[in-house]
């Protein structure tokens, strides 16, 4: 998962950002003002922003109101020192899914920010399941009928990624859009060495399920047609 | 306390006015009347003197003398008439008169017309010498002088002058009142404007600052400056309100970003177990958090002291000394930053200010330069006399100030650029300081500044 912050306190950006790699192994990007954020908005890569109220260049609800006018879906989640409730109102209203206000917990913000792209992806439990194997988003482990799966960080983001579109075809190109931030080096075959890796993973506890490569198209998570 | 009602004073004024407009018009009215008719009335006297003249006759005496033949005479019972001899002898009076009358009547010796009361009756009276000729022939007759006194009552007089003047007066009632009403309708009428803009003005609150006045207000002319005045009063009013609220929201925000990412640096710290190297990054950071929002806090009630307390009048300092010490204070910043940091201040020139205000003065005007420098730039500042007071410029080589910027540099927390400033530091905080120093020692300050050109402050302070 791919997470833009929009923050122009970069230590609290920092601080979100580094929380979000370590505890959710999400890729992030910061943009320290709006018009930069709400330029890095247009590519989709996200599956979740994070949004400042008051930015220079551009605020956070005039790139809420960017984003839900071409028809965004990405989950917004609003950061602002202002609890007033007309405030809070305009904001929902114009299409931002959550809020917090500043001072905030670190722990509810990855919480909030967990439960945002759930719902976004139209999944409300944290423990998703393919076949005989489970996945939980909180823990992130991946169980294989109750029995834990040794994955890296990269594998779960990855296995995490598919798993939540079960039978549809992922380009490579998008898995590393929402998989790395901008400071990774942009390589498809690390994708694909991910993937076979992944693949042996599950073969080896004898999971029926499986990653099928679509030649030109990309990955599909494949599991068999009763147990889906 | 009673209120007055304008409307009320209006219509009673108009009211009164005409009142007595129309009293002086039956008046007069009355007065010509009464003049006409006492004419008419000593004409008629006169006409019926002469008729009482005119039955003076020869009395058929041994005497020769001359009486009044009553019965040639016709005339109004009430009226009453005397003739008399050149010698005073009564030759006759009118029969049915009583003689209160008829000594009233006698009482006068002058001929002509006059006045009298008898009984609570008056009457108006002539007295006319005539001569009448008896048994005239070709040799003319005889002539008898005798005086005639004739007199009538006024009573009838007066009510027929108020009879005739009575229309006038109904008249006058009737249309008086008929203005009263147009007068009270048309008053209600064109001060609804009035009414309006009082119920408009009424409407205004802290909380709801609508007024826009009716253009029936705006095209009254005696209305329009009241409410233009009002509207001016609440919007620099209102202004002031967004500023306050600005502020508190402003300073809100600065403050809890600060606590939230001392919190969040916190927090992150205990996600998950760290090596000793991690912790000591961590703790630095936090540090540096933590004196970052010191320096706000600092700065905050620095500038809430400056705007309450004014400043003691025996209080000054000399400036460019204390200008000499701050600058190689900030030498070595300056240095870092490869910036060229130039003093001109050499006389010892008082002013009045606090020493400590006019070092934080100094050193905000310098720090604020150096932070907008480029290396290899340079920043002077001088201290000198002009028009009989102090100046301190300060002047940077640095990218200056969007126009559109400018004037709100001094508003607290304004940051022209503000991902650019927090992260060299500053809260926003600097120039209105600096501003409420000058302020609170009846000084000014000013900014000038053109885009990659540079940017200069200058601060003029009364000598102390």
């Amino acid at each position: 998962m791919r997470v833009l912050i929009v923050e122009d306190e970069v230590r609290l950006a920092n601080n979100i950002a580094e929380a979000l790699r370590e505890r959710c192994g999400f890729a992030v990007d910061c943009a320290e003002d709006g018009a930069e954020g709400a330029a890095l908005t247009e590519y989709q890569h996200y599956d979740l922003l994070l949004l400042d109220l008051m930015l220079p260049g551009l605020d956070g609800l005039s790139i809420v109101h960017r984003v839900r006018k071409r028809k965004d879906m990405t989950p917004i989640l609003i950061l602002t020192a202002r609890d007033e409730r007309a405030n809070v109102v305009e904001l929902l209203n114009a299409g931002a899914d959550d809020y917090l206000t500043k001072p905030f917990d670190l722990g509810e913000l990855l919480a909030r920010a967990k439960a945002l792209i759930r719902r976004g992806k139209g999944v409300s439990h944290p423990v998703l399941t393919v076949g005989r194997i489970s996945l939980n988003t909180v823990e992130q482990t991946v169980r294989c009928a109750g029995e834990l799966i040794d994955l890296s960080p990269t594998e779960y983001r990855l296995f995490e990624y598919l798993i939540f579109r079960p039978r549809a075809i992922v380009s490579a190109r998008e898995l590393l859009e929402h998989l790395y931030d901008y400071n990774w080096e942009h390589h498809s075959n690390v994708i694909e060495a991910h993937i076979s890796n992944l693949r042996k993973k599950l073969r080896a506890v004898g999971e029926e399920t499986s990653i099928a490569t679509i030649r030109g198209r990309g990955y599909r998570l494949e599991a068999p047609e009763k147990q889906l | 306390m009673r209120k007055i009602s304008l409307t009320r004073q209006l219509i009673a004024g108009v009211l009164l006015a005409e009142l007595l407009c129309a009293a002086s018009f039956s008046g007069l009215a009355l007065a010509h009347e009464m003049h006409g008719r006492r004419r008419a009335f000593d004409v008629m006297l006169r006409g019926r003197a002469d008729s009482v003249l005119g039955a003076v006759q020869d009395a058929e005496d041994p005497e020769d003398n001359v009486a009044v033949d009553p019965t040639e005479l016709v005339l109004p019972n009430q009226d009453a008439y005397e003739v008399l001899s050149p010698s005073g002898r009564v030759l006759g009076h009118s029969p049915a008169s009583s003689p209160d009358l008829l000594a009233a009547l006698g009482a006068s010796a002058k001929p002509g017309y006059f006045s009298f009361k008898v009984k609570e009756a008056y009457y108006r009276a002539l007295r006319l010498n005539g001569v009448r000729i008896i048994d005239r022939d070709d040799n003319g007759g005889i002539r008898r002088p005798v005086t005639v006194l004739y007199a009538a009552p006024t009573h009838d007089l007066w009510h027929e002058a108020v009879e005739a003047v009575q229309f006038y007066v109904v008249a006058g009632v009737v249309l008086l009142a008929i203005t009263g009403l147009a007068l009270v309708w048309f008053l209600r009428r064109r001060l609804s404007p009035l009414q309006e803009l009082a119920a408009i003005a009424g409407r205004v609150s802290a909380r709801s600052w609508e007024f826009v006045p009716p253009g029936d207000v705006l095209r009254t002319s005696e209305l329009a400056p009241i409410a233009l005045s009002i509207e001016g009063l609440l919007k620099g009013l209102r202004q002031a309100f967004e500023r306050q609220r600005q502020l508190t929201g402003d300073a809100a925000h600065e403050l809890k970003t600060s606590i939230a990412v001392l919190k969040s640096s916190l927090q992150l710290l205990t996600l998950s177990p760290r090596t000793a190297g991690q912790y000591e990054a961590g703790l630095a950071g936090l540090l540096t958090d933590t004196e970052r929002m010191e320096d706000l806090a600092t700065r905050m009630l620095a500038l809430a002291r400056l705007e309450e307390a004014p400043v003691e009048s025996n209080e000054s300092s000399d400036l460019p000394s204390i200008l000499r010490n701050v600058a190689e204070r900030l030498r070595p910043l300056a240095n870092l930053k490869q910036v060229a940091l130039e003093v001109t201040a050499d006389a010892t020139r008082k002013v009045a200010l606090p020493a400590d205000d006019a070092e934080v003065l100094c050193s905000n005007l310098i720090m604020n330069a150096l932070q907008h420098s480029l290396p290899q730039g340079r920043v002077s500042a001088t201290v000198q006399s002009h028009n009989g007071a102090t100046e301190l410029r300060v002047k940077d080589e640095g990218e200056g100030i969007p126009e559109a910027a400018l004037p709100h540099v001094f508003d607290r927390f304004y940051r022209a650029d503000r991902s650019r400033s927090r992260n060299s530091g500053g809260a926003g905080l600097g120039l209105s300081i600096c501003k409420a120093i000058a302020d609170r020692s009846n000084g000014a300050i000013r900014i000038q500044s053109a885009l990659d050109q540079g940017t200069e402050v200058t601060v003029t302070l009364p000598e102390n």
